[in-house]
């Protein structure tokens, strides 16, 4: 663009290079008051920097201490960890979607037609929806002990009322057409279900309830921080004790192990689709 | 006496050859899910397991000492009164500012997580980043972020940093990088490619590419995926506290320490409704963000 072109231009359209200076001045404004308003945060916080400095010191110590990673000779027992994570993982999938296939059914606007019961029904396992499975985990474990049972229960508990609330969805969006074709074909309620519902709902279902087996193996990894059994126990135990180089064999297996399941899941979740 | 063409045999083999074909599929698929989950159960010693006598009446027991026991008449007695909302939140300031303080984990986390979310988004995203091992390698980092859980990333910190909000702040800034950094070069991709070249014939840098072509473009996209990531941060900052990285979640993990779980249940009230209130602000701010945009 020649000068002269420039020129024109800006005179033509001043605002189009730069806003206009109050507008400029109300950002920067805006800014050093949110940037002010982080600081005082930090501050309270007392995130020092000196603190920072050491602990990032202690944090490069650790991480050469990392490799190489060492089983400690202990490979046994850490892939018997990870097998009853996965254990875990499977075992409480399993029963939340045992548990929430009746619920979800009670909670379809097709199937319970009453707003006011579908309303209260769905506001009910809103309550449970929030509470994380590490919630339930801590309440467990001081309940029935330390050990994988109460992880298995409180990864079912945390899934139960959102598998619910995702099969009633399901069975709500289901094609009323392959019923009504099923129906009118002279079959009883129980057929109309198992060759219209059924062939529609059950992939669905399945993709969702593998869906949750992933998210139940990443969860069921941090459980036995809390006592819950699994691989969490220990990682914690050797993070207590320093023992990097096993830290980072434990958190390298455990990554492969999490791509491994996700990857099987994602391939059977494409098939269903 | 029945006459079959070769046409319906045919068929008929062709049929029997797929139900059987579905049928060996359907029983490999179930006798390997029965496995599994005899192994699982097994595994997880769910029949097996010593959980003491009568877990049901001692899981009752439980919820019965999370009943503060609130007397109707005493209600608002001072702390000594048995029964008096005072005494279920007994210590209810020193929450409040642990509740506070998690907040402000959060809000530092977020910030400070999406300003490198920034950075890296610029660095895996493919109309921006020409240079493809950079990409690979910032993106392969990312992932592994990703599929660390945040508590045993927090684990780690809190050893290294020491029990306290930095390390938790920490936590939820690397753990937002590899969120949200993954998200906003999605959003980087799927940007107006027209502006870039118009910039690009104009002779603009690459900075200057992203400042006049970019930013404009995706600037409440990022905002809306930084305010949803605030709300999963606050939850998380919660729950972090657990392994001693500051906020209220300390606080609760004192509390099942000294079995006082109606102190307990008073401090999971707080954390419920200190969610409550961010999502709501969220929410109306992200609405409003929306509602710019299409302005």
């Amino acid at each position: 663009m020649t000068r002269h072109a420039y020129d024109q231009a800006l005179a033509i359209a001043p605002n189009a290079l730069r806003a206009p200076w109050t507008r400029r001045a109300r950002d920067a404004v805006i800014l050093l008051l949110a940037l002010a308003a982080l600081v005082a945060m930090a501050v309270d916080l007392e995130l020092a920097p000196g603190a920072l400095m050491t602990g990032f010191g202690k944090l490069g110590r650790f991480l050469g201490e990392m490799f190489p990673p060492s089983s400690g000779g202990q490979s046994e027992r850490i892939l018997k960890a990870l097998a009853e994570t996965f254990a875990m993982a499977f075992a409480g999938t399993v029963i939340a979607a045992l548990v929430a296939l009746p619920l979800g059914v009670i909670g379809a606007k097709t199937v319970v037609s009453n707003p006011a019961l579908h309303f209260a029904f769905r506001r009910f396992l809103d309550i449970f929806r929030g509470v994380p499975a590490l919630v339930w985990a801590l309440i467990l474990v001081s309940a029935f002990g330390l050990g994988p049972f109460a992880g298995v229960v409180a990864l079912a508990l945390a899934d139960i009322p959102n598998l619910a609330k995702l099969f009633s969805e399901s069975l709500e969006n289901a094609d009323p057409k392959p019923l009504e074709g099923v129906r009118s074909a002279g079959a009883p309620p129980l057929a109309v279900m198992r060759f219209g519902l059924a062939p529609q709902f059950a992939p669905v279902a399945t993709s969702q309830t593998l869906f949750f087996l992933e998210g139940n193996f990443r969860n069921a990894g941090v459980l036995g921080i809390v006592g819950a059994g699994g691989i969490g126990f220990e990682l914690d135990e050797r993070i207590r004790i320093f023992a990097f180089d096993e830290v980072a064999f434990i958190i390298l297996l455990y990554m492969i192990a999490v791509a491994c399941l996700d990857t099987l899941s994602r391939s059977l979740r494409n098939r269903l689709a | 006496m029945n006459v079959t063409s070769p046409a319906v045999e045919a068929f008929e083999r062709e049929r029997r050859r797929m139900l059987i074909r579905q049928r060996t599929q359907a029983f490999v698929g179930l006798a390997i899910f029965t496995v599994l989950l005899l192994v699982s159960f097994q595994r997880s010693q769910f029949f097996g397991s010593d959980i003491g006598a009568d877990p049901l009446g001692r899981m009752a027991d439980f919820l019965q000492r999370m009943n503060p026991g609130l007397q109707p008449d005493v209600l608002l007695e001072g702390r000594q009164t048995r029964g008096s909302l005072h005494s279920w939140f007994y210590a209810l300031p020193t929450w409040l500012r642990a509740a506070w303080q998690t907040v402000e984990m959060a809000i530092l986390a977020t910030a400070l997580g999406s300003v490198l979310a920034l950075g890296a988004s610029f660095l895996t995203a493919q109309n921006l980043m020409p240079f493809a091992p950079v990409r690979f390698v910032v993106r392969r980092i990312l992932e592994a972020i990703r599929t660390l859980p945040d508590l045993i990333m927090a684990l780690i910190l809190v050893a290294a940093f020491g029990v306290g909000p930095l390390a938790g702040v920490l936590t939820l800034t690397i753990s937002t990088l590899g969120g949200l950094g993954k998200l906003f070069a999605e959003i980087n991709e799927e940007i107006d490619p027209r502006q870039l070249e118009a910039l690009q014939a104009a002779g603009a840098g690459p900075l200057k590419k992203i400042r006049y072509g970019v930013m404009p473009q995706v600037l409440p996209n990022y905002a809306s995926y930084a305010l949803i990531r605030l709300e999963g941060n606050l939850a998380g900052a919660a729950a972090l506290g657990i392994v001693g990285a500051g906020g209220i979640g300390l606080e609760l993990q004192r509390a099942i320490t000294y079995t006082e779980f109606d102190t307990y249940l008073a401090i999971l009230l707080i954390i419920i409704g200190m969610i409550f209130v961010i999502d709501l602000f969220s929410e109306n701010v992200r609405h409003r963000l929306i509602g710019l945009e299409k302005a």
